[in-house]
């Protein structure tokens, strides 16, 4: 018996999506809220305190000394990891669990830091490594 | 009546199965009133020890002693779909900070609850 084109489109459709998402995990881990230029943009070097930085993005996750003042430190993260394992397709018919599995980790790790003076006035800011968002791309080659 | 019920339970069964949620923290609650009850320039280092226990860190920062109090706490959510999972972990921290003079006396107090805003999320994508 022969299929219309109108059937075969779905079905088609349905196949292709279930062979491009089988066996796939998608995964996210942040930690804090991740903080851009746009957020510290009203720190002004010489005028800003570490208490109105507080007031508008909350306690730092450390505070340590140095030699010309303190270093507060905003600390946050955003992983993304995805993962296909291909090892599904073929399930139904083997009588072991097979496994080819592609996966791919982004570490979106980053953070802030402030250096203020004796007074509490913030001399210098800035990202510690300030790397671009991680995408969910499981292809890792 | 009864179809109906049994319709909507079959329904929730449905759409709640797969689902997984988890919850991690690490430290004690920060309680709201020993915060509230440190005064500037009045509470002294034993009664902050006294209201809130030994501190996670002892710092000393421009020629101050510092109590540094933390906990975290860490959501997950799965949606374990067959063909499909979504995963979604959200962590963030309660940080407290009291700056002590050299006398002993508290200086200032910095605090901020971020775990009071954290929600069970499973969608990854996005914000």
């Amino acid at each position: 018996m022969k299929l219309p084109l109108s059937g075969l489109c779905p079905l088609l459709l349905s196949t292709v999506m279930c062979v491009t998402f089988v066996g796939c995990n998608v995964v996210r881990i942040t930690l804090n809220t991740p903080l851009t230029q746009d957020d510290v943009a009203f720190i002004v070097p010489g005028q800003t305190t570490l208490a109105d930085v507080i007031t508008m993005l909350g306690t730092p996750d450390s505070i340590t000394d140095s030699h010309t003042g303190v270093v507060a430190t905003y600390r946050f993260l955003d992983m993304k990891y995805s993962r296909v394992n291909f090892g599904w397709l073929l399930r139904p018919w083997s009588p072991v669990d097979p496994d080819l599995i592609i996966s791919r980790t982004g570490f979106g790790a980053d953070a802030f830091e402030l250096l203020c003076d004796s007074d509490w006035v913030v001399t210098h800011r800035s990202f510690l490594r300030h790397v671009s968002g991680p995408r969910f791309n499981p292809y890792p080659f | 009546m009864i179809f109906r019920r049994s319709l909507l339970l079959m329904l929730l069964a449905i759409l709640l199965q797969g689902c997984a949620f988890s919850r991690g923290t690490l430290g004690d609650d920060i309680r709201s009133e020993a915060v509230a009850a440190i005064k500037k320039a009045t509470t002294t280092k034993a009664e902050v020890l006294s209201l809130l226990g030994a501190p996670d860190r002892l710092l000393q920062v421009n020629g101050r002693d510092v109590f540094q109090y933390y906990r975290y706490d860490a959501k997950a959510g799965s949606l374990l779909l067959i063909i499909i999972n979504f995963s979604r972990l959200s962590i963030k921290s309660d940080d407290l900070f009291v700056i002590l003079n050299r006398e002993g006396i508290v200086e200032d107090v910095i605090s901020s609850k971020r775990t009071d805003g954290l929600e069970f999320r499973f969608w990854p994508f996005g914000e």
